[in-house]
């Protein structure tokens, strides 16, 4: 989610909040013989505020749970999970006194901190990663269909060379025929482009247009060595671990100059073939791209979520705890 | 009697006869291209010149016999002549033409071939006459063509025809039919006697694909003999027949056996002789409904099927039957009936390849003809043929149809006999233009088989306004508005209509003054409609936005890429809302910054909806999708639409047993489903869920009016 303009109304309303929350603060620290207590009135109100946006912010994962239900729509949720869990650390310290007690609260205190603090950085990854993804990986896929994707660029790419350089010897898998990988956002031109049907091939019964056949060229061995070891010692290494290990083929600029000395090594009319390759490449490093991105933009989520949860199991214990004993 | 000498061999012929014919007799052969026999010479191709004695060489096949004739019919000169000829026809035909290639027997060809013309001497045509492929029997290659007149004269003199003729001058000269209209939508009833005519590829048999029927148990093929024999085949060329052997055969089926499915794709047609079938839908007339489990906020949203007594959704078809590709309807409440002797069913499916629409079952032993398209087509031009299934028509189905049409509903009888006398059936070939944008209209017609596209002209583009099936009606706006036609309706496919002339539509709004003010109700509401939908076009020519299809859509999911974080919560609502059954994946076409997720677009041209057999997909005035009840789920609407926006919702229903007679047993169904924008909620499930702002529904044009410009803002 960008954080934007958008978010202004609950930025001011947080702030405003937390102004108040700081002058209630001060004006009872500065009455209380005592200084500030968790136990009095004030640092209870604080408390039950402090852990009602606690709750509030988690209670966005039971939302997501339940996506049709009409309670509110999921972007105002995930908002006031923002700014209300942001919120929800300066209560808590005020409900403390800014002292992280025994060892329950100390423990509470640091899974608050490591909490808010996660989804902070959460937060940015996700204000800021989306554009990376979307500028970078022009070619971007669902994320659970890279590996197939792969697949398929991996065949392709052995088809490509085999038309040119005869058989390699590599495995054939059942998707073999597929003419071209990617999913609907592979954007790499299609020679003789499928158009799409109009209604005058729908009445005809015809089905969808077929792409023109790339003609076949066959170079003779001495011809074809280049490609043959080019692609079996670098490219499909590349293909199958495209993230694996540092490669010349991991970055556009290395992979361009790979490939333009590949085509003084090949005869012109292989040429063509080359531009396939470069394209495979190309797709393949920016699935890769995809899957580091993907990463970032979810991994940070494997601590939060624990820790929220922790957090707000043990609030609860604190909270019956300190009101019981 | 007549006394001559033809190459020194001294002849006694009768008077008025030709030298062609003299040289018959005698045994002496003259070559020709022009003229064949039972046809009246024209002496066109000159071919056959012989020297008479004359100052120049004569054509035999038009030259009388004279008392003393000496006539010479190979020598030097006359070879030399002919050989220029042919080597001129062969400049102007493609080599090796249609015929050439299909039996080797071009007659044009094979006397190139005896005279040693390897290669003509003369520059080819370089203006191309072209090809017309619109009729199901012949193929037409005007480039073909000699211009011998053969197959003009095969029509006009042979079977008194009259459907060829010649048009143009110079380079563009050829044959044409009728008033040079497409042959298949011409008055020829394929007989086939002008491709038999035809000495070159001109005019060859198109012959089906697979050519026969797959012989099997209880089928028989027959000769063409055979077949003339039958009363509904008399009058339909021999020569035609002998050309399809196979591609229509006889069936014997038991009773009980199931003579076509529906949903099934197939390619021919049924002819009932004998015995009776029971025609009915297997599909639970029903729609996917999705409603939540209990009131209030907490809604667990299910997908059930429901009928539309249950649920009526706004603006749902009240028909009372539902169109079959038969001679008969089928009730809505119970869409069952019974085909007999002289029904023909199946014709959609053989014409046009769309699924079958029904399931048919022998409810007694059957004979049947089956037969491929191109023996159908050329059995609907066969007069006998086409009055009894025309008169069948009249008897079963037509009061449904115009009672089918709500205005007409509560016609009295009288009227409705007196219109089923007076309505004109007619045909029209896919393409064809049934009535033009601007035109007087003078007619009211009701779809009788087959999708008729409405298509309207705006300054800078046209729009498709509906794609009409059985049942449906047009014609109505421009007989009650003023005279001129609103909109274009053209053919799709193979389109049969009833027409309703323009004096008895006036006759009857007069005499039925609640016709009236329905039809008129019905015309304002799609004079708005279609109104609305045009002031919401724009001509915006972004290429990107074109090729991409977006042009073509109302509404749009589009993602912002910048604000998606890829979590997939729009689909998992999506699917959460449709019983699992996701109308929304996460993929789809970038257009700048967003993705146009793969949902719905309720395009301007809804090809979902051309050729669904039992015409139940069709649209509301909001440009939303609605699938009617009686879906039969065989998915067509779904492999048609580009953009891969319409699912198949699977249910389990119970159905008869068959092999348990009286028992029922749970089968799957399915039901064609498509983004339904969650109308029974305020928001689309999608949208409602995404916590990042990325998801929108949004009319393209506005929404993406900034980056275009700023001109396609509305």
């Amino acid at each position: 989610m960008r954080i934007d303009r958008t978010h202004r109304a609950w930025a001011i309303a947080a702030f405003v909040m937390l102004a108040a929350a700081a002058i209630v603060y001060l004006s009872d620290t500065l009455n209380a013989p005592q200084g500030p207590r968790g136990g009095s009135v004030v640092g209870l109100l604080f408390g039950i505020l402090g852990f009602g946006c606690v709750i509030f912010a988690a209670l966005l994962g039971a939302r997501k749970r339940v996506p049709t239900w009409r309670v509110g729509r999921a972007q105002a949720w995930m908002r006031g999970h923002l700014w209300l869990g942001l919120l929800a650390l300066p209560t808590i310290l005020f409900h403390a006194g800014f002292h992280f007690g025994g060892t329950l609260t100390r423990v509470l205190m640091w899974l608050l901190i490591i909490t808010v603090a996660s989804g902070a950085f959460g937060a940015a990854l996700q204000h800021y990663i989306p554009r990376v993804l979307t500028a970078e990986v022009p070619l971007e896929t669902i994320y659970d269909e890279i590996d197939h994707v792969r697949a398929l660029l991996r065949e392709e790419a052995d088809r490509t060379v085999e038309a040119l350089c005869g058989d390699l010897g590599l495995a054939k898998s059942s998707t073999e025929g597929i003419e071209r990988a990617g999913g609907f956002t592979a954007l790499r031109p299609i020679a003789g482009a499928v158009p799409l049907r109009t209604s005058a091939a729908v009445s005809a019964g015809a089905s969808a247009a077929v792409a023109a056949a790339r003609e076949n060229i066959r170079l003779s061995q001495e011809e074809g060595a280049p490609l043959r070891i080019f692609y079996l010692n670098e490219m499909r290494q590349f293909l199958e671990y495209p993230g694996k290990h540092p490669h010349r083929l991991a970055h556009p600029a290395t992979a361009s100059s790979s490939f333009a000395a590949l085509r003084t090594l090949l005869p012109g009319r292989a040429h063509g073939a080359v531009a396939d390759l470069e394209d495979i490449c190309d797709e393949a490093r920016q699935l890769a791209r995809q899957e580091r991105l993907h990463h970032w933009l979810h991994g940070w989520l494997l601590v939060h979520i624990p820790l929220s949860l922790a957090l707000v199991l043990l609030g609860a214990v604190h909270a019956v705890m300190a009101l019981r004993y | 009697m007549v006394d001559l000498t033809i190459d020194g061999k001294p002849m006694r012929v009768p008077n008025g006869t030709t030298v062609f014919e003299a040289a018959g007799m005698g045994g002496i052969h003259i070559p020709t291209l022009c003229h064949l026999q039972n046809q009246t010479p024209v002496g066109v191709c000159r071919l056959c010149v012989v020297d008479t004695g004359a100052r120049v060489l004569s054509a035999s096949c038009v030259r009388a016999v004279e008392p003393g004739m000496k006539v010479v019919t190979h020598s030097d000169k006359i070879l030399h002549a002919r050989k220029t000829l042919l080597e001129l026809l062969m400049s102007d035909h493609p080599s090796p033409c249609a015929r050439q290639e299909q039996s080797g027997d071009c007659e044009l060809e094979g006397l190139a071939k005896a005279a040693g013309i390897a290669e003509a001497r003369f520059a080819k045509r370089s203006i191309a006459r072209g090809e017309d492929d619109s009729s199901l029997a012949i193929a037409v290659d005007h480039d073909a063509c000699i211009l011998c007149d053969r197959c003009i004269r095969g029509c006009d003199e042979v079977k008194d025809n009259f459907v060829l003729g010649r048009m143009g001058k110079g380079y563009s000269a050829g044959i044409a039919f009728d008033l040079n209209a497409p042959m298949g939508a011409s008055t020829c009833i394929s007989c086939g006697e002008c491709m038999v005519s035809c000495p070159t590829g001109a005019l060859t048999n198109k012959g089906p694909a697979g050519t026969a029927i797959c012989a099997g148990p209880g089928t028989e093929i027959f000769e063409a003999e055979e077949l003339l024999q039958i009363p509904v085949f008399r009058g339909v060329s021999g020569t035609f027949l002998e050309l399809n052997r196979g591609a229509i055969v006889k069936r014997r089926f038991r009773k009980g056996e199931v003579i076509c499915r529906e949903g099934e794709f197939g390619s021919t047609a049924f002819y009932m002789v004998e015995g009776r079938a029971k025609v009915s839908l297997s599909a639970p007339i029903a729609h996917v409904k999705t409603q939540g489990g209990a009131k209030g906020f907490f809604k667990r949203l299910t997908s059930t099927l429901v009928g539309r007594e249950e649920d009526r959704r706004g603006e749902e078809t009240r028909d009372r039957t539902i169109p079959i590709d038969a001679s008969v309807d089928l009730s809505y409440g119970n869409p069952v009936a019974e085909l007999g002797p002289g029904d023909l069913f199946g014709e959609m499916t053989c014409m046009n390849f769309y699924p079958r629409s029904a399931t048919v079952v022998a409810e007694s032993d059957i004979v049947a003809y089956e037969m491929l398209r191109n023996v159908l087509d050329i059995m609907l031009k066969n007069k006998a043929f086409r009055a009894q299934l025309d008169e069948t028509y009249r008897r079963r189905a037509l009061e449904n149809h115009l009672r089918g049409v709500p205005m007409f509903a509560d016609l009295p009888p009288e009227f409705i006999g007196h219109l089923k006398e007076r309505v004109e059936l007619q045909g029209f070939a896919p393409g064809q233009v049934i009535v033009q944008q601007g035109d007087t209209a003078d007619s009211f017609y009701l779809v009788r088989i087959g999708f008729v596209k409405v298509l309207e002209n705006y300054p800078g583009g046209e729009m498709v306004l509906a794609y009409l099936s059985r049942g449906d009606y047009f014609g109505e706006i421009g007989l009650l508005g003023g005279g001129d036609r609103t909109a274009t309706c053209t053919a799709l496919d193979h389109v049969e209509l009833v027409r309703i002339a323009g004096d008895d539509f006036r006759d009857m709004v007069a005499k039925f003054p609640g016709v009236r003010a329905g039809l008129e109700a019905v015309a304002a509401e799609r004079r708005a409609a279609n109104q609305q939908r045009l002031q919401r076009v724009d001509s915006v020519p972004i290429d990107q936005f074109l090729s991409q299809g977006l042009m073509e859509a109302q509404s749009l999911l589009v993602l912002d890429l910048q604000n998606c974080t890829r979590c997939d919560a729009c689909v998992n609502a999506c699917a959460e809302a449709h019983d699992g059954v996701t109308r929304l994946v996460r993929d789809g076409l970038r257009f700048e910054g967003y993705l146009v997720a793969t949902s719905c677009r309720q395009c301007r041209d809804p090809l979902c909806m051309v050729g669904c057999p039992v015409g139940s997909i069709r649209r509301r005035n909001s440009l939303e999708v609605i699938i009617e009840d009686w879906c039969i789920g065989c998915g067509l609407c779904a492999r048609n639409c580009p953009y891969g926006n319409i699912n198949l919702h699977p249910f389990e229903v119970l159905s008869d047993d068959p092999q348990n007679p009286g028992r029922k047993k749970a089968v799957i169904k399915q039901k064609a489903t498509s983004c339904d924008l969650c109308t029974h909620l305020k928001e689309p499930s999608c949208v409602y869920a995404c916590p990042h702002d990325a998801a929108h529904r949004v009319d393209p044009k506005s929404f993406f009016a900034e980056m275009l410009g700023g001109s396609g803002a509305k």
